[in-house]
Order: C-alpha cells, then sequence, then structure tokens
C-alpha cells in the first residue's frame, strides 16, 4: 500500500477499533472485580476474619494496575469522536454526547475519587467508610457500565428522535436511553465483566493452589468465586441467548452474518445451525460447511419449522450488508463456547466442592481441575472482545444503524496524519500490554504481603501479628505508598 | 408553528453551558495542572527519595483529577456538538501530543510501583507530564488565536495551523504556569531540605511564568486584529485593564509570601493567578466558542438536549465537588517518607 492509497475512512476505523480494543481489556477487572471486592471487605467487617482483609488488600493490588491503564486507555476514547469523526459528533450530538457527559459526571468521577480512598486509605479512613468507599467506587464502575453500554445500543436500534437532514433530533429522551438493546446488552456487559473477573480471580487462586503455596488463604478467595460464578456463568450463557434474539429482531443482516448465513430460511421449515463454515464473500456462499440440522430454529423459536423465516445475507445488496462474514461468524462461535466452557467448568468444580470439601491433601488430587481453572482466566477476556466485534463488526456498514453510514461520518483528515497517530498509539499499547502482563504476574509471584498493618488494631496487637507471620518481608517504602 | 417553550432560554442555556464547561477546564487546569508541574519537575530530580515523595504526593488524586478533562470533553460534545467536534479536529496532533503524554504519566504510575528498574518509568512520568502540557498549551493558544471555519462552521485550515509563535508562547508559558503550581503544593505538601527545593523552584516559575503573561498580553492585541477590536470596546476595556493590574499585584503577593517561606500563602496566590488569567482567556472568548466567528448560540445543541443535561450536571456539580473536597481532606498534611 502506498500512501496515496491509503483511505481515512479505514485508518479512522482501524484506529477506533484498535484502541477501544485495548481499552476494552482493563475496565473489564475494575468493574467486576470492584464487586467481588465490596463482598470481601464486607465479610471482613462482619466476621473480623484477618485473611478477608489481606485478600482485599492482595487483589486491589491487581485493581489499581488495571485501573492505571484503563484511565490512561480511556482518554483517546474520550477525544476520539471529535478527533477522527467529526461528522458524526455533529450530527448525534445532541443525544450520544449527553450521554458520554453522564458517564463522566455520574459514574467516572465517583469511581476515580473514591479510588484514592480505596487504595491509599486504609490508614486514614475509619474501616467502615472505607468500605463505602470501596462500594462507590463499584457502583461508579458499573454506572460506567450502564452510560456506556446506553450509547452504543442506541447505535444499534435508534430511538426516541428522528433524524432531520441528517443531524438526530431527539424527542424523547428516556425512550432514547431505554432503545430496544438497552437492557439485554448492559445485562450481558454487567454479567461480561463481573464473569471474566470471577475467572480471573479463580484462575490466580488455582494457580496458587496448584503449587501449594497458602492453600488455606486461597481457597477462600476460589470458594467466593465459586459461589458466584455458579450463579452468574448460566445466567450469561441465558443473558448471551437473549442478546442473540434481539438480534434477529432487530438486525437481521447481523444476524445472518452470524451465522454465515447467505439464502434466506423460509418460513415453515428448520433452520439448521452451522459448526463450521468457510464463507466466501465473492461466491456469496459457504466453500465448506458443517452444520446441525434443525438446531437453529430451536435456538431462535424453540419449534423445529420456522414460524417467520430467517432472512440470508443476499437479501441485502453488498453495500448494505456487514462485511468480514468470516470474522463476524467465527468470533460469535468463539464467545459461545467460551461461555459454554465456563458455566460447565463452574458446576464441575461445586460437585468436587461438594463431594471433598475442597480442604487439605485431596486437594493436590484435582490437578486437571486446577489447569482448567488457569486456562480459563484469560478466556473471559477473549469473549468480550469477540463478542464486541461481533456486535460493531456486524453493525457495519452503518455507524448509527440504518440511519448514517460509517463512511460518511470519519472527519476529512490527510490519511497520513491519522496513520502517525494510529502508528503511535499502537507503538504504546503493544509496550503497556506487555508490561501490564509482566508486573501483573511479578505481583501475582510475589503474593499478599500479610505484613501490612492492619486498620483498627492497637500497636501491640499489630506487633503480634507480625511476629506471628513466617513471609515477613520488610517494606521500607513510605506508608502511603504500601499496598 | 406550536410556540417553542424553551425558546426564551436560547440565549441563557448556551451561557450556563459556557460558565459549567469554563469551570470543569478550570478545575482540570488547576488540578492537573499541579499534577503536571510536579511530573515536570520530577524531570529535574536525581534522587529516588525525592521522587518517591513527589509520586505519592499524587497518588491518590492525580485520576481524579484528569477525570475533570475527561467531563470537560463529554460535557463539550453534548452542549456544544459543532465545537467539540470543529476544534477536536483543527487540533488533532496537539490532541494526539496531550494524549500520549497523558497515557505515559498514567501508566508509569502504576508500572513505576512495581518495576525494579524505575528509571524508564520515571522518565516516562515526566516526558508525559511535558508532553501532556506542551499539547495543552498549543490548544489553548490555537483557540485563543482563533481557529479557521467554513460558513457551515466546520473546520477549514490545515493541519499544522496551530503551530504558530504565538501559540508557542502560550505553551511554554502554560509549562511555566504548571511547574509553578506544582511547586507551590509541594510547599504546601512537604517540609525540611525538599521544601526548600521548591520555595526556589516556585520563585523561578513565578518570574518566568510573570514574563510568558506580559508578552502575550502585549502582543495578542497588537498582532491579532479580532482581538484588537475586541479588547478597546468601552465595557470591556476596563475589565481588560484591571486584569493586568490585578496579575501584577497578585505575583507581588506571592513573590514576598515565598520570601517569607510561607507555606500555604504561596498556593493560594497561585490559584488566585491562575483565576485571574483564566477569567480573563474567558473575557476574550466569549461569546464565542470556536474564536473568532462560531458564537456558543450557533454551536449549541438543541434546548432540549442542553435543558436535559443540566437538569443532572447542574445537581451533580455540588456531589463531585463535596466527594473531591473529602479526598483532599482524607488526605491532608505533609506527605511522610
Amino acid at each position: 500500500m502506498t500512501l496515496d492509497s491509503l483511505d481515512t475512512v479505514v485508518l479512522s476505523r482501524w484506529q477506533f477499533a484498535l484502541t477501544a480494543m485495548f481499552h476494552m481489556l482493563w475496565p473489564v477487572l475494575t468493574t467486576g472485580m470492584s464487586i467481588y471486592l465490596v463482598v470481601i471487605e464486607g465479610l471482613w467487617l462482619k466476621t473480623k476474619n484477618l485473611a478477608y482483609y489481606h485478600h482485599a488488600r492482595f487483589w486491589s493490588k491487581l485493581y489499581i494496575l488495571n485501573f492505571g491503564i484503563g484511565v490512561a486507555s480511556g482518554l483517546p476514547m474520550a477525544f476520539q469522536f471529535g478527533l477522527n469523526w467529526a461528522p458524526f459528533s455533529e450530527a448525534v450530538g445532541d443525544f450520544f454526547g449527553t450521554v458520554l457527559g453522564f458517564e463522566g459526571t455520574m459514574a467516572f468521577m465517583l469511581e476515580a475519587s473514591f479510588l484514592g480512598i480505596m487504595i491509599f486509605g486504609w490508614q486514614r479512613v475509619p474501616p467502615v467508610m472505607h468500605w463505602i468507599s470501596t462500594i462507590c467506587v463499584a457502583f461508579g464502575a458499573n454506572l460506567s457500565t450502564f452510560w456506556i453500554l446506553t450509547a452504543n445500543s442506541w447505535l444499534q436500534t435508534p430511538a426516541g428522535g428522528v433524524f432531520v437532514e441528517g443531524k438526530f433530533r431527539v424527542q424523547d429522551y428516556f425512550q432514547a436511553i431505554a432503545n430496544p438493546f438497552m437492557v439485554k446488552s448492559f445485562a450481558h456487559m454487567f454479567f461480561a465483566t463481573l464473569e471474566t473477573s470471577l475467572f480471573v480471580i479463580g484462575g490466580i487462586s488455582a494457580w496458587y493452589l496448584l503449587q501449594n503455596r497458602l492453600p488455606n488463604f486461597f481457597t477462600k478467595s476460589l470458594k467466593i468465586v465459586l459461589v458466584m460464578a455458579l450463579v452468574i456463568a448460566p445466567l450469561q450463557v441465558f443473558v448471551g441467548h437473549l442478546s442473540a434474539e434481539q438480534v434477529y429482531h432487530y438486525q437481521p443482516a447481523k444476524l445472518a452474518a452470524m451465522e454465515a448465513l447467505w439464502d434466506t430460511v423460509p418460513a415453515g421449515t428448520p433452520a439448521d445451525w452451522s459448526l463450521i463454515a468457510l464463507p466466501n464473500e465473492a461466491a456469496q456462499a459457504n466453500t465448506f460447511e458443517v452444520k446441525i440440522p434443525g438446531l437453529l430454529s430451536y435456538l431462535l423459536e424453540l419449534k423445529p419449522k420456522l414460524e417467520t423465516p430467517i432472512l440470508g445475507l443476499k437479501e441485502w445488496a453488498p453495500g448494505d450488508r456487514p462485511h468480514l462474514v468470516g470474522l463476524i461468524y467465527y468470533s460469535f462461535r468463539l464467545m459461545v463456547a467460551i461461555g459454554l466452557y465456563l458455566a460447565a467448568l463452574a458446576i464441575a468444580t461445586i460437585f468436587v466442592w461438594w463431594r471433598t470439601g475442597l480442604e487439605g491433601d485431596r486437594l493436590r488430587h484435582y490437578k486437571w481441575l486446577w489447569w482448567g481453572w488457569i486456562f480459563a482466566g484469560p478466556l473471559g477476556y477473549l469473549a468480550i472482545e469477540a463478542g464486541w466485534i461481533v456486535r460493531c463488526v456486524g453493525r457495519q456498514p452503518w455507524i448509527v444503524y440504518g440511519q448514517l453510514r460509517t463512511a460518511e461520518a470519519a472527519s476529512h483528515l490527510p490519511p497520513q496524519v491519522v496513520l502517525f497517530s494510529l502508528s503511535g498509539l499502537v507503538a504504546l499499547y503493544t509496550i503497556f500490554f506487555f508490561a501490564a502482563l509482566f508486573f501483573g504476574s511479578r505481583i501475582i509471584q510475589k503474593g499478599p504481603n500479610v505484613a501490612l498493618p492492619v486498620p483498627g488494631l492497637q500497636n501491640a496487637e499489630q506487633l503480634e501479628i507480625r511476629i506471628k507471620l513466617a513471609e515477613h518481608q520488610p517494606d521500607r517504602r513510605p506508608l502511603e505508598t504500601q499496598q | 408553528m406550536e410556540p417553542n417553550p424553551l425558546a426564551p432560554l436560547e440565549h441563557f442555556l448556551p451561557q450556563v453551558w459556557f460558565f459549567i464547561l469554563g469551570l470543569f477546564l478550570f478545575l482540570y487546569i488547576l488540578l492537573d495542572g499541579f499534577d503536571l508541574g510536579i511530573g515536570i519537575l520530577s524531570l529535574t530530580s536525581s534522587d529516588e527519595r525525592r521522587r518517591n515523595i513527589l509520586m505519592t504526593s499524587l497518588g491518590n488524586v492525580w485520576d481524579a483529577n484528569e477525570t475533570w478533562l475527561v467531563l470537560m470533553g463529554g460535557s463539550l460534545f453534548g452542549a456544544f456538538p459543532l465545537a467539540y467536534a470543529t476544534i477536536l479536529n483543527a487540533l488533532y496532533l496537539p490532541a494526539v501530543i496531550m494524549v500520549v503524554g497523558l497515557i505515559l504519566r498514567a501508566v508509569s504510575f502504576e508500572f513505576r510501583e512495581n518495576a525494579n528498574n524505575k528509571r524508564v518509568w520515571n522518565l516516562a512520568f515526566g516526558i508525559g507530564s511535558f508532553l501532556a502540557a506542551l499539547g495543552q498549551g498549543f490548544a489553548v493558544g490555537t483557540v485563543f488565536e482563533g481557529i479557521k471555519v467554513d460558513a457551515a462552521g466546520h473546520f477549514a485550515g490545515g493541519m499544522w495551523d496551530w503551530l504558530t509563535w504565538h501559540s508557542v508562547l502560550v505553551a511554554l508559558t502554560l509549562i511555566q504556569g504548571y511547574v509553578l503550581i506544582g511547586s507551590t503544593y509541594l510547599i504546601y505538601k512537604t517540609t525540611g531540605e525538599l521544601q526548600q527545593t521548591h520555595y526556589r523552584t516556585a520563585t523561578i516559575a513565578a518570574w518566568t511564568t510573570f514574563i510568558g503573561a506580559v508578552l502575550i498580553t502585549i502582543s495578542a492585541p497588537l498582532f491579532h486584529e479580532h482581538l484588537r477590536a475586541q479588547l478597546f470596546q468601552p465595557p470591556l476595556f476596563y475589565i481588560f485593564a484591571a486584569i493586568p493590574l490585578l496579575g501584577v499585584l497578585l505575583v507581588f503577593l506571592l513573590l514576598r509570601s515565598l520570601q517569607k517561606r510561607q507555606e500555604v500563602m504561596p498556593l493560594v496566590w497561585t490559584f488566585l493567578l491562575f483565576l485571574l488569567s483564566f477569567i480573563g482567556l474567558g473575557f476574550v472568548i466569549f461569546p464565542n466558542i470556536i474564536p473568532p466567528s462560531v458564537t456558543i448560540y450557533e454551536a449549541s445543541a438543541s434546548p432540549s438536549a442542553q435543558v436535559f443535561m443540566l437538569i443532572f450536571v447542574a445537581f451533580l456539580i455540588p456531589i463531585m465537588l463535596a466527594y473531591n473536597l473529602y479526598n483532599y481532606l482524607v488526605f491532608r498534611g505533609k506527605v511522610v517518607a
């Protein structure tokens, strides 16, 4: 590709996709884990068991590492709409901008302000006030998810107003916020961040159990994770199903791409579910396909034969339907497979817990299970990224579904300039990604610092606890920076 | 046609939003100003202990401070979509410089905490802070000078329009200002030898900021016709005559308090200096939002959008201020080493 053939729209899309996908990696853990921290800190307050306190301190080390990168990579997101998508910003600013403004004022500021107390304020505020701060952080983080999903759902199913001369005029804000996709999409993402975080915590705990390092300490976190995951993982499979159903009703072209379905399946016939396919966009057909007969009609309508037809991609002109069918098709399957695996893992582990009590020597007999958990750690992230690819690549060629085309929404920038910012961000993000992995694994390898002072105890008690500790590591840094 | 119930508010609403955005921007410049200033100061530190204290003094506040910028971005998008689109379009490169700087600054906090070899992240922290301040300086300078737009208010200039000797001057002065407020914040947060160091850096920065501000004040109306036309009209003229006089007085008070080795007053005088410059800038820009030609009324979102957002945001501003203040109260006092 020469410099002249560079296309600003393509580059802007790459920049948005890559920065959004990179940004997405970090808030997942900070929103999901914040709920876990509220639970574990609450347990400490209730039972006064120090193990819970040290759990809160240990996991918040990973939390803050993620938060820093999340804030850093979120900043370009806040400005990118104006920088690269100026016509879009102008057209939908009345609603879309308002929602982003809400996200900042209601959610993000709350999270960022109380984070300081949550991380550094252990010795400065009473334990109950600290817990309230953690709750504020968790509430703020999840409220962020709500507003971002509201904004994105509105792009998928715009409601609450009309487009007049290419500009969106809001008639009813509440209708626009409660657009058709909003409830289920928010629920799906809320559970996604929580589930991913639970399996990260579970995976790390399993790693310690496998090494027989602090087994009593880490069975605690694993058990809490298990109780929560047993509810959430199957529920997420169900919410995911509801999300696919709403795509079927509102965005049939996306559903056709998710299923690599080129020809319409008429009503009154069974629809097969494709397991493996090689979509060929030039031929408008799949060169190779393995199908499970009748499954898709069961999935969508719970009936052996369809009541309403499923439209195939050929119903739309090539310019009006999503491309990259293979990407959408496999991303969807990957997400579904991961969702099912995580639910199965949670159920299998509960079974083992019931049989063994997850205690003592018997833990060591279940190496395969701990490996299953370690393997599950990164899977949630993969599912989330895959899901967003389905959601946003599948929405193309529209930026606002059915109303505004992506190609018409990009700023008229010289492509070299976009290439410059794109390559700069990619270079930085690559470094940060590996640095975060490196430092994250270092935090995990170091393990919990059980020598940290406990708030609310007298000095004599503190000393007694410190002497008792086997793994005492002197920490010479200022008190404020100790984590 | 049905009479629009919001019609009487058509002038009032954009003014309220102009004020709110000004408030967010001012809080950002003030609060992240000392973060960035301290970051730039850390470049001069060869002592790891000093740097530790510098960064500890920011640990609990920098992300909340940076959030004011995110609020500014989001609210500008909602209240004045045209301005959000056009200004960012015009400021593409300075915005990228700023964003890259802020990213480097943010990750350095966390990576440095866990790193054995802290040198890389120390440097990233300092350079990131510097780049962020530089990008912001260019942005302020460009908005101050004016952005070339077509009849519809869309950006019609070139990618390098922002780079002029005047915006360079504004950028350098803003950096000095950040170093000044960073130094006075450290005077308030530290003791002993460290505090003495920052009395010195504050004095130097006070002089350089002052010189920069004088140059900007003189050169702006001299070289920019639209500014000249605006500044020398009767009611505004008195305000613009008063601002430099007050500024000189504040600089005098600041230097005296530094000489007397007062602990809190230098920060207070610097705060007032920032406020004064900011009010001056506000008067120069108002009622435009994309100077020199697009007014807040032309760039406004529809009145219903502004009312809807205002209901929530007006209610949230005092709450946000309250819990931010609480955060500062919890961590009040000197940074302990």
